[in-house]
């Protein structure tokens, strides 16, 4: 069947049901608009951890004993490693001297110690393009069991939190996204359900003189994809604008601009809007089956 | 009268291709276009509506149905375009054994026989032109096309200067011959009436039953159900009666 008729009926329906389409829509772009808040707030917590992360680096401890000769071939060990950044050596004597500059004025709590108590070491950054938290704790893993090492830190439990509590948000986003889009969906069936009520006689006629499932069931289709449609993208033009809002009020500290807290990309805006007009039409078909027996 | 029963050319979609290609397989060569088959129709637990009935109507033919009410004409004729099915037997129309036609060629068979209900089924808060327009609307005709096809059924059954009148401010006679366009429209070979003159007084049933007439010597094959025996008592025409689940001819 031409889709221009499908179109035409679509409209006829919601233009003979405004009000209750209206309201129907607005339902679905307040709950998208949950969603959205949701979703740029895990994105930017993503990119906050991420930032953060870059930061930290992976602190290798070398035995005391090792030779001064061996430094070289370790030095290249490392940056041979995959996903390394830079390695900067810190010697015994200079390690010492940072000690004492940050006792400052009680340096003489170091007073007769051993300028070589420390052990020497390697401050390792990691590649800002290839970070994450996982790949920190490998290459952490790794370096502990070479025989040249002492001790390795990397703010282990800060990264294992961070890891995890970025794996929760993301899992709340997603549960969250189902459980909104399946009530919007029960929202738009329910308001197409009226619909259906309301033209029941057509219906029963439309049948009569052989109309297709299809053409019976296209107009009600399209209407529910585009209250979907059109509650998203309503929902996403109103997150736009709170985000501009709160934006200028936040982004007055440094720390804030920052983090540099970003909207949605335009491909999930885009995905949003023709998901959540997916499942409102899906919910309308599985509403509509049991009024579409010939 | 302007009517005109040369088959509409279909935009044909999948399912009226369906019915027809089913429809070729089957036919064997006769010309009748209506057939029960040892038909049965029983309601739970004991009434008994049709038993082993057979009939064979031939194309072309004009058979009024007659019976006392709650007899089952409606029924029989419910059956004919697949709204109920039968407890037993089968039933042929134009070839095609029903039973064997799947949900999706359903509208393909409800497009070849077009039905005259006696409660009408109109939309009273659509006009004349809407209502008789659903029938083609249903085949995706483009609008002028359409436009053309239903002014001219219209005009077939004498509504033109009502054409763009809603059907509540018709009378009865008039909604009657509004339902007659919708089920002609689409230039159906079979039609099915049940009884169309039911609420009609006497001028106009006799304007509804010179309608019929007309598609049928247009080449329409009519199935007439109705209990007013004065409508087919000097008639040349086949008159079946529908008593105690039995079909006799008269």
């Amino acid at each position: 069947m031409p889709l221009g008729i499908i179109f035409k009926r679509a409209l006829r329906d919601i233009r003979q049901n405004l009000v209750t389409h209206i309201m129907t829509t607005i339902v679905v772009a307040l709950t998208c608009l949950v969603f959205i808040f949701f979703s740029v707030f895990s994105l930017n917590l993503q990119r906050i951890a991420d930032h953060f992360g870059k930061e930290l680096a992976i602190v290798v401890y070398l035995k005391k004993d090792l030779s001064q000769e061996m430094i070289p071939s370790l030095y290249q060990k490392i940056m041979g490693m995959e996903g390394i950044d830079s390695v900067r050596f810190v010697s015994s004597e200079e390690a010492f001297k940072r000690l004492e500059k940050y006792f400052k004025d009680e340096k003489e709590v170091l007073e007769g110690v051993d300028p070589l108590f420390l052990p020497p070491s390697f401050e390792i950054q990691i590649d800002k393009a290839v970070y994450n938290p996982g790949r920190v704790r490998s290459i952490a893993e790794k370096l502990t069991h070479w025989p040249e090492v002492q001790k390795v830190q990397y703010g282990k439990d800060w990264v294992d939190r961070l890891e995890s509590f970025s794996k929760a948000v993301k899992a709340a986003v997603v549960a969250s996204a189902v459980l909104l889009l399946v009530m919007a969906a029960f929202v738009v069936s329910n308001t197409i359900k009226l619909t259906v009520y309301a033209r029941q006689d057509e219906i029963e006629i439309m049948r009569l003189v052989g109309a297709t499932n299809g053409f019976i069931q296209g107009p009600f289709l399209l209407a529910s994809f585009l209250q979907g449609a059109v509650g998203s993208l309503t929902a996403i033009f109103a997150g736009l604008f709170c985000y501009e809002y709160v934006l200028n009020i936040i982004t007055q500290t440094e720390l804030i601009r920052s983090l540099n807290i970003q909207f949605l990309p335009l491909l999930n805006m885009f995905t949003i809007v023709i998901v959540s007009g997916i499942f409102c039409m899906a919910g309308t078909a599985m509403a509509l089956r049991r009024f579409l027996t010939l | 009268m302007a009517f005109d029963l040369e088959p509409i050319i279909y935009p044909i979609g999948n399912m009226a291709e369906n019915y027809e290609n089913k429809r070729k397989v089957m036919l064997s060569g006769d010309q009748s276009v209506i057939e029960l088959r040892q038909v049965q129709k029983k309601y739970a637990p004991e009434i008994v509506t049709l038993e082993e009935a057979d009939l064979t109507i031939s194309k072309g033919e004009f058979v009024f149905l007659t019976g006392p009410s709650g007899a089952g004409k409606s029924t029989l004729l419910r059956m004919l375009y697949k709204a109920e099915e039968p407890t037993g037997g089968s039933i042929i129309i134009d070839g095609v054994e029903l039973s064997s036609l799947s949900k999706s060629q359903i509208p393909g068979l409800r497009r070849k026989v077009g039905v005259i209900f006696q409660d009408f089924k109109l939309l009273f808060n659509k006009t004349v032109f809407e209502n008789v327009a659903l029938s083609l609307e249903v085949l995706g005709l483009k609008k002028d096309q359409l436009s053309a096809r239903v002014r001219q059924v219209v005009e077939g059954v004498g509504l033109s200067d009502k054409l763009h009148r809603k059907v509540i401010q018709l009378s009865g006679g008039e909604q009657q011959r509004v339902a007659i366009a919708r089920a002609v429209v689409n230039r159906p070979p079979i039609i099915l009436a049940d009884e169309p003159t039911g609420n009609l007084d006497r001028k106009r049933t006799l304007e509804v039953v010179a309608l019929m007439e007309e598609l049928n010597a247009r080449g329409a094959t009519i199935m007439f159900a109705t209990h007013d025996e004065t409508l087919f008592k000097d008639t040349h025409r086949r008159v079946l009666r529908l008593k105690d689940g039995k079909i006799e001819e008269l």
